[in-house]
């Protein structure tokens, strides 16, 4: 029993995670239609960003994460309005060569500026955790949960219930009648890929404090979030919450089943996505489109 | 009459085809015009031209006295020139009233409504289309006849000075046409200039005071709808015979 609660508690607090990285995948791919290869890139910038301001500035890493989000915002926006939108029109193929391109650069860029070494952000309270009962939860972990809760909460509410957010609804709903009702569409684009990479930063930030990170770090977190996103249902930020959850959890017990350990766990977990795709094509909270 | 909106010249080409060749006119402020044709005459390439959807290959669209041909689709419509499409197109993700809300906070430049004021300006175009006990339903649960007037309603919101509506009253029975004209009517006489696209006679005899006939991107006829629908060059290339013969008749 302690360890299946142990277990349940693993996989959520690693589910956090994935949630977290899931939701701005999730909320790019929904409005732009553009699946993400460079997803996994923002997300270990963000890394480095956190691991930079902790280990040469010595700033506390969870005080990093709004840094964060504003730099990946930022980054977002530019690449964006200057790159992304040249090609929203065209072909899904053109979207993909295009990010996984980006993704290429950002990673040779982190290689230069930071080398290929690992490098992990430890602090004193890294190692620390809350036992309850036999059971022992880090904090980090699950801080970084509530964390990704609190994100997830933010921008669910940033879209339904701000100006920017119908904005972002909109263009995603539609572009032509979007444009016709007087909406930027390059800026709204824009804004959305911001808000998408900034929480991608953020998530990034928060991975630095639980693993160790490199430059190519970031290339599983991509193929992560797009089975989150699946898993959970395209379209919205609660129903990646719930995969990327469902996930952790997945991952979990996958690694409890014996003469199973790490190695099969992806292995289950896409099994697991290939199975609600059979009898569950919009996902689990998903509503057909 | 002060033109409000000025075509000159317009021409958009495809390919070597020219889907609207050279059409000027003039709308006055306050007038509620039909432009009517047969398919494929580039009365909704019109449309797209004058709201920035297409870029001209010649001419130019000036409103208000001002050129906005080649300006982004979101700029002209915030200068106040509200559409509709033909086929509708829904914010299938949002309720009826926030479909409407979207149209009211992005519409005008002159006038950025905070998101509160923006849900009241939505209940009282939703009010002005008989949507208002519809607002809390999503997109998918409305009717044809109802997402037309969604269309309409959204594009109300926008604060529009001309208001281009595109076939709205196609695939209506006769009854809901007689409702769609009424709500077509409240919107004009709340002081917004009205070009109907529309291949129903009855609409366009009913409100227009002033029709322009298309044919093959050019301007074929133009002016009050009694004398321009027993144009013997308007009969031949739209209405036909048998239409004809009914209007002499009656």
């Amino acid at each position: 029993m302690a360890a299946f609660a142990q277990l349940v508690i693993i996989g959520l607090l690693a589910g956090g995670i994935y949630a977290a990285v899931g939701v701005g995948f999730g909320l790019v791919w929904g409005v732009l239609n553009i699946v993400n290869l460079a997803h996994g890139a923002l997300v270990i910038i963000g890394a480095y960003l956190t691991w930079q301001m902790f280990a040469v500035w010595g700033v506390d890493p969870f005080l990093t994460l709004p840094i964060d989000a504003i730099a990946l915002f930022v980054l977002g926006y530019a690449v964006q309005r200057g790159v992304i939108n040249r090609i929203i029109r065209a072909p899904l193929l053109f979207t993909f060569l295009l990010t996984f391109g980006l993704n290429l650069i950002a990673v040779n860029v982190l290689l230069l500026i930071f080398k290929s070494d690992f490098r992990s952000v430890t602090t004193a309270y890294s190692g620390a955790g809350l036992e309850l009962g036999g059971l022992v939860i880090p904090y980090i972990r699950l801080a970084a949960l509530g964390i990704a809760l609190v994100m997830a909460a933010v921008l669910a509410i940033l879209l339904s219930r701000t100006r920017v957010g119908l904005a972002i609804q909109a263009v995603g709903s539609d572009r032509d009648a979007a444009q016709l009702v007087g909406i930027d569409l390059r800026h709204a684009y824009a804004v959305t890929f911001g808000l998408g990479a900034a929480v991608a930063g953020v998530a990034g930030g928060m991975i630095a404090m639980i693993q160790a990170i490199t430059p190519t770090a970031g290339e599983p977190y991509t193929l992560q979030a797009f089975v989150v996103v699946i898993l959970g249902g395209l379209g919205r930020v609660s129903a990646t919450v719930v995969g990327g959850l469902v996930f952790g959890l997945v991952e979990a017990f996958g690694q409890s089943i014996p003469g199973s350990g790490s190695v099969f766990a992806n292995a289950i977990a896409f099994g697991v996505m290939v199975l609600i795709l059979v009898t569950r094509p919009q996902g689990l909270m998903g509503r057909l489109r | 009459m002060d033109p409000q909106l000025e075509l000159k010249n317009v021409t958009k080409r495809f390919g070597g085809v020219a889907a609207v060749d050279g059409v000027t006119f003039a709308i006055g402020k306050g007038e509620i015009l039909g432009v009517i044709g047969p398919n494929g005459a580039g009365k909704t390439t019109l449309l797209n031209c004058i709201s920035g959807v297409y870029r001209l290959d010649d001419g130019d669209v000036r409103w208000q006295g001002a050129s906005i041909a080649g300006l982004a689709p979101f700029r002209v419509a915030r200068l106040g020139i509200g559409r509709t499409f033909q086929i509708v197109k829904p914010f299938t993700s949002m309720t009826v009233r926030e479909n409407v809300v979207a149209g009211a906070l992005f519409g005008s430049d002159e006038e950025r409504p905070r998101l509160g004021a923006a849900f009241g300006r939505a209940d009282s175009v939703l009010e002005l289309v008989g949507l208002r006990s519809k607002a809390d339903l999503p997109v998918s649960a409305l009717t044809i006849p109802d997402r037309k007037r969604l269309e309409v309603a959204r594009a109300v919101a926008t604060r529009p000075k001309l208001l281009l509506l595109d076939e709205v009253m196609a695939g209506l029975n006769s009854v809901e046409i007689d409702d769609a004209l009424e709500m077509v009517r409240a919107v004009h006489e709340s002081g917004v200039t009205v070009v109907l696209i529309e291949h129903v006679m009855r609409v366009i005899v009913g409100v227009c005071a002033r029709v322009v006939v298309l044919d093959v991107g050019r301007v074929l006829a133009d002016g009050p709808p009694d004398v321009v629908l027993r144009d013997e060059r308007v009969i031949q290339a739209y209405l036909g015979e048998r239409y004809a013969r009914r209007l002499r008749g009656s």
